[in-house]
């Protein structure tokens, strides 16, 4: 059976110098799952997400992406690092989304987006561009190709970002708080490009403040607190009906 | 004091006219007196080098066109240019390498840059002039073992050629500096998204980091440039004929000290 798109982790730690961000993160996700990962700020979710992708190492425990040991390579005494091209090559496989959207202000919105296949993957630049242009439209955005990032609004420039991680073809796409710097009115057309890619079954971890989002989309819900995961679920369930009081706590704050 | 302000009732009452008029910034009475003082003190100036005889401007303008002038200006001009390629294109590797997660790769050029940067471009041009005395032989070839050519360091250490490379590993180490800083003015999440999309060390570089790093380097190149075509004057230390060397060698023979080096700097600005 094929392992891509699952993601596989077991007692994980991360620190930042005295700082213990993840403490004992063991999670499991199946391949076309939609996980939501909640919780206060500090509390490690982001960094379960960077981790993932290569951004963050972790310390000690076993991290499965795709099925393969993600960055390291496994000995009989220990993990050894990956050479930089591995690791590059198995970050091609998992999309990153990111909070401030990250686009390249050089590029137009289309080299941006083609800046994945043609700079890393040596695609070819005719079927990059068209496939650019499909990509946009996808995301509802056609004929905006040659705008600079500068140019579009902030849900425009996030949807370009995705638009930028889909092309690479990833098994996985992860969401590090992709609306939370966007006005609330543009909230709804970056959800809704999210949504569309959640009914296409590709695996997304999602990390959000919109508990909508978690609600209507999400399989699985997370909840963290201070470098643990503290309840995990049926995300509907888990949102109506919260087994651990910290949940609760949080949920009714949110909610 | 209340009543000398006229009334806002008053002046929407007399209607577009009052609407239309210009508003005019205030200027204070200093401001005529200023411009008064700085043009008698500019006049005052122009006249008294325009009647200098000292001055000699017949002469001035009769050395413009001067072929040791005209020589020592393209000579400058060479020198500018050349060591300020050579000088960015090393800083940029040292740049590079001060940017590098290899310890020693890093602090080797950390203290390139200090050592460069850290003593004075004149001493440096001489040492570099008079480094045949400690390497009478250049060797080019395999370390310890016979293959190889050895070059003779006085021939090749003309005085040109020290000035090139004295200009270019000084400019250097400063141009690291700049672009080391327009390096790390490209924020993190740049890198990130590059690191995400899987790119290589130096296809984030060409691609990502350098591009956006220009905007704030190209303006302290400019400097640079500026500082390189006076700061070639010093290199008439070593007996190269540049703009500065070949005003001295006129005057030297003239004395007409004065004249020449408003030529050498009208030459440079």
């Amino acid at each position: 059976m094929s392992n891509d798109g699952t993601i596989l982790a077991q007692k994980i730690r991360k620190s930042f110098g005295p700082k213990t961000v993840l403490k004992d993160i063991n999670l499991e996700i199946a391949s076309g799952e939609i996980c939501c990962i909640i919780g206060p700020s500090g509390s490690g979710k982001s960094t379960v997400l960077r981790c993932i992708n290569g951004l963050e190492t972790i310390d000690s425990g076993v991290l499965k992406v795709n099925g393969e040991d993600f960055g390291y390579y496994e000995t009989d005494t220990a993990y050894h690092a990956v050479p930089p091209k591995k690791l590059a090559q198995q970050r091609t496989r998992v999309g990153m989304v990111f909070q401030q959207f990250n686009l390249f202000p050089n590029m137009t919105a289309q080299e941006n987006i083609m800046s994945g296949p043609v700079l890393v993957k040596g695609a070819d630049k005719k079927e990059s561009a068209k496939r650019a242009q499909e990509l946009l439209t996808s995301v509802g955005l056609a004929g905006f190709g040659d705008y600079y990032p500068a140019q579009l609004s902030g849900g425009q420039q996030q949807r370009v970002a995705i638009a930028r991680s889909l092309a690479m073809d990833p098994e996985i796409m992860l969401f590090d708080e992709p609306t939370s710097a966007l006005d609330p009115e543009k909230v709804g057309e970056v959800l809704m490009v999210m949504q569309d890619l959640a009914k296409k079954g590709m695996t997304m971890v999602v990390v959000t403040h919109e508990m909508g989002f978690a609600r209507e989309v999400a399989d699985s819900l997370i909840f963290m607190d201070d470098g643990y995961i503290v309840e995990r679920g049926d995300a509907r369930e888990v949102l109506r009906n919260p087994k651990e009081p910290r949940t609760q706590a949080f949920l009714e704050m949110v909610l | 004091m209340l009543k000398t302000i006229p009334q806002g009732s008053e002046t929407t009452m007399t209607g577009t006219d009052s609407a239309l008029k210009p508003r005019l910034k205030r200027r204070s009475t200093f401001e005529y007196v200023a411009w008064v003082l700085c043009s008698l003190i500019g006049i005052g100036i122009l006249i008294s080098v325009s009647t200098n005889p000292n001055f000699k401007w017949g002469v001035v303008a009769s050395y413009f066109t001067h072929d040791t002038i005209v020589r020592g200006l393209m000579l400058t001009i060479f020198l500018t240019f050349a060591s300020m390629a050579l000088g960015t294109l090393l800083g940029l590797g040292l740049a590079i390498m001060r940017g590098s997660s290899i310890k020693p790769i890093a602090a080797t050029a950390g203290v390139y840059i200090t050592l460069f940067r850290g003593t004075p471009v004149l001493v440096q041009l001489i040492f570099w002039f008079n480094v045949s005395a400690l390497y009478p032989n250049l060797t080019i070839g395999i370390p310890f073992t016979n293959i190889g050519t050895a070059v003779d360091m006085n021939a090749l250490m003309a005085p040109i050629t020290a000035a090139l490379v004295g200009l270019t590993l000084n400019e250097a180490a400063y141009m690291a500096e700049i672009i080391r800083g327009g390096f790390s003015s490209v924020g993190k999440g740049q890198i990130e998204a590059a690191d995400s999309l899987g790119m290589s060390g130096a296809m984030k570089m060409r691609k990502v980091i350098i591009p956006q790093a220009m905007p704030s380097i190209i303006p302290a190149t400019g400097n640079q440039v500026i500082g390189m075509f006076k700061g070639t004057s010093l290199v008439s230390v070593l007996g190269v004929a540049e703009l500065l060397q070949s005003a001295q060698l006129i005057y030297a023979r003239t004395y007409e000290t004065i004249p020449l080096l408003i030529v050498a700097a009208s030459g440079t600005s």
